[in-house]
């Protein structure tokens, strides 16, 4: 199963936006769609991976081999054919991951009885931004900036390699700023593969095989990710 | 004559001094947003309040002289003072003169003092013939000593009050809409109240010892009518009680229309009165919000709050949809926002008023917004647009803040596909998870920060992550430790609440207060 596998069930509102990304970032995409006018949409604007089929068949699912992507993105435009869709997939895929969009409360708890592993509401996400514009909006804005940023201030994450003079430090010794970066947090495999943001106010020591996640500029992280390879600094 | 008065008229138009007492004067009776008005307000209450209990002490006890004189001079040399202000506010006689004399000039016509003098105090008069000025006058009455027999107008000082008693007010506008009803009633009420006062009289009066005058049959009628029934006079022939059946009857009949009409008056209105109490507290808060329509992403905008939000009111042109945020425990009102005359009963000018257009339809959310701005370029307007072609329209508009739900949600999915790590961090930041809050810290003028360096602020041992200063509009990403706060800096700080807290606490206050 390769990492880097993607279906995505629609070409619709979503679909196009998020294909388009994903496919610059160098992701294989594999389009499903349903409406004729979106399929030749898909095709017309490059995709090569494009199926034309009716999701609401078990079989035209099954044969399209989907056991082999790393995750299932369910974003048709018609709500009730996305609840369906997922599921369809969970039922015919026990072990892949599906993430499904939603556009109410109601959907949502409708798609995660129906098995997605994440659902994403359209409106919690913008109503959340909303929230956060009006409460905060200058953190807001740079931290939106930080997330969509390619160049520029960035998050970036990083495995700690085996022999790297991280591994066994305690992150409170490592000066990261020192570097140009700082550890926002990472996922420690100590702790069960969890997500662990340094002002949760535990100490941590830094393991190769960890992920690290650093917010800096672009080139710094690059820089920071090739010196945390060595043994010695 | 003509000359002198034109003379004065033209010293007190220059006289900035005249201009800024009236104008003055004119703030403290009317302007609710004058500071001292509060305190005007609380002075005339006192009066009234402590000359109607002199007046009820009086009846059965000697008042002392110095209370006497208390009731009689300074209260109502004050009314007096306060009603001729009123008078003196209500027109400008030297403007109008100034006015009629600049128009004559310029026409070559002979100026007329009489003409607008004539206008002048005939606005005045007008002025004075209303209800809250008669009642002003009536107040200052006991003073004059003579009339001491007119004791009991200091009771019209109660009346005072109802200038300020915002519900008395609406309710006389309630039961001025139902004037012709109304009054219908009273003529006929009156009618049977005068031909069966007549007609007791014509039969009775010599044979009933308790009518004797014509006065005495109406007051029978009224007490009957009204269902009161005394029983002091009534009536002792048959012709006489066959009459009372007949007002008997018809005031039961009429009482219960009279009330019908008040009720259906008030019901009418009660959604309107209900609405105007919540415009008016608004208006009192500081800052407040309006979010327009109620649908799913307002329903979800209400889900996000980590703290109440306190002055809000949702506006829904669907009555259904009203009904159901009412239900949901938010306060709304049916009222359409893209109408000038309702967002215009909004105080913007001396509140931080912000508008979330959040309506599905674009064009609605573009209507709102202009009208918002119209009003108000200090309106703080974030509109939802649906199309993104649309989105420039929104920026001409004027609106501060844009966001496509769609184009939000699709970077989300975006993201999780991306760098699923990530964005569990990101998701937890963007929602405010108490661990990973991203909060901003504003330095003041005054600020206790100013002209520290970083490292002076210690921001590790309050386990925060200092990410990076915002000043003047540029960001500085992690800047060295030797780096000074400036005053209006933005200090971008991760970390929990509590320490983001502690930290504000502890680093907030005067500088010259800080050892």
């Amino acid at each position: 199963m390769s990492k880097n596998k993607i279906a995505i069930f629609g070409y619709g509102n979503h679909g196009k936006f998020i294909a388009k990304g994903l496919a610059l970032d160098g992701f294989d995409i594999t389009i499903v769609e349903s409406n004729k006018v979106f399929y030749k949409d898909a095709k017309s604007n490059g995709f090569e991976n494009v199926f034309f089929a009716d999701v609401t068949k078990d079989s035209e699912l099954k044969k399209m081999n989907l056991e082999s992507f790393a995750q299932l993105v369910c974003v048709m435009d018609d709500e009730h054919l996305n609840v369906f869709l997922t599921l369809s997939l969970r039922s015919l895929f026990q072990d892949s991951y599906i993430l499904s969009i939603s556009d109410s409360l109601n959907v949502t708890k409708k798609l995660q009885m129906a098995g997605a592993n994440k659902v994403i509401d359209l409106y919690e996400v913008s109503a959340n931004k909303i929230y956060n514009l009006l409460d905060r909006p200058i953190a807001t804005k740079l931290l939106e900036e930080f997330v969509h940023n390619k160049e520029g201030i960035t998050f970036k994450e990083m495995l700690i390699p085996s022999n790297s003079f991280l591994d066994g430090k305690m992150e409170e010794d490592v000066d990261f700023s020192s570097y140009g970066v700082l550890l926002v947090g990472m996922i420690d495999e100590e702790l069960g593969h969890a997500f662990v943001f340094v002002t949760a106010g535990i100490s941590h020591k830094l393991d190769s095989g960890d992920t690290i996640v650093c917010l800096g500029e672009k080139d710094k992280l690059d820089a920071f990710e090739a010196l945390i390879a060595k043994k010695e600094i | 004559m003509k000359e002198l008065l034109l003379s004065l008229a033209l010293f007190l138009h220059r006289s900035t001094k005249y201009k800024s007492a009236k104008q003055f004067a004119k703030d403290l009776l009317f302007d609710a947003n004058n500071a001292y008005k509060r305190y005007f307000d609380l002075t005339i209450i006192f009066l009234v309040v402590s000359s109607v209990l002199i007046l009820i002490y009086e009846v059965k006890n000697p008042v002392p002289a110095w209370l006497d004189n208390y009731d009689i001079y300074v209260v109502s040399f004050i009314f007096a003072i306060e009603y001729l202000l009123r008078l003196w506010v209500h027109n400008d006689l030297s403007e109008m003169m100034i006015k009629e004399y600049n128009d004559s000039k310029f026409l070559n016509r002979e100026f007329s003092l009489y003409s607008v003098l004539k206008v002048g105090v005939k606005e005045k008069l007008k002025y004075m013939l209303t209800p809250s000025a008669i009642v002003d006058l009536l107040a200052i009455l006991p003073a004059y000593r003579p009339l001491r027999i007119l004791r009991v107008f200091i009771l019209f000082r109660v009346f005072k009050l109802l200038r300020y008693t915002k519900s008395i007010n609406q309710f006389v506008d309630v039961l001025v809409n139902k004037k012709f009803e109304l009054l219908t009633l009273l003529f006929l009420l009156l009618f049977i109240v005068l031909t069966s006062g007549i007609a007791i009289y014509i039969l009775e009066a010599d044979k009933n010892s308790n009518i004797h005058t014509l006065f005495d049959g109406i007051y029978w009628a009224i007490v009957t009518i009204s269902t009161v029934g005394y029983g002091d006079i009534s009536p002792v022939t048959d012709v006489g009680r066959a009459i009372s059946i007949l007002i008997i009857v018809s005031g039961i009949a009429m009482i219960s229309f009279v009330t019908s009409v008040i009720v259906s008056a008030f019901s009418e209105r009660l959604n309107e009165l209900k609405e105007y109490r919540i415009i008016e507290q608004m208006n009192k808060s500081k800052s407040f919000m309006i979010i327009c329509g109620y649908g799913q992403m307002t329903k979800m905008f209400f889900r996000q709050q980590r703290k109440p939000i306190d002055h809000y009111v949702i506006m829904d042109t669907d009555i259904t949809r009203v009904e159901a945020a009412k239900k949901d425990g938010y306060v709304a009102i049916h009222e359409d926002a893209s109408s000038h005359k309702t967002l215009s009963k909004f105080d913007a000018e001396y509140c931080d008023m912000t508008m979330l257009c959040l309506t599905s339809s674009d064009v609605e959310n573009i209507y709102i917004t202009l009208n918002a701005k119209s009003i108000s370029r200090k309106i703080k307007v974030i509109a939802r647009v649906n199309d993104p072609e649309t989105i420039d329209k929104f920026k001409y508009a004027g609106a501060d803040e844009v966001l496509l739900p769609n184009l939000v949600a699709n970077t989300m999915i975006y993201t999780a596909i991306r760098q699923p790590t990530m964005y569990k961090a990101i998701h937890a930041i963007l929602t405010g998870k108490s661990i990973a809050n991203i909060d901003e810290v504003h330095v003041h003028a005054s600020h206790a920060m100013v002209g520290k360096q970083i490292e002076d602020l210690d921001f590790s041992s309050n386990k925060l992550l200092f990410i990076g200063i915002q000043r003047r509009g540029k960001f500085i990403f992690n800047p060295p430790k030797t780096e000074i706060i400036e005053t209006y800096d933005v200090l971008l700080v991760m970390g929990r609440k509590i320490s983001l807290e502690y930290f504000k606490s502890q680093h907030e206050g005067d500088i010259h207060v800080k050892k």
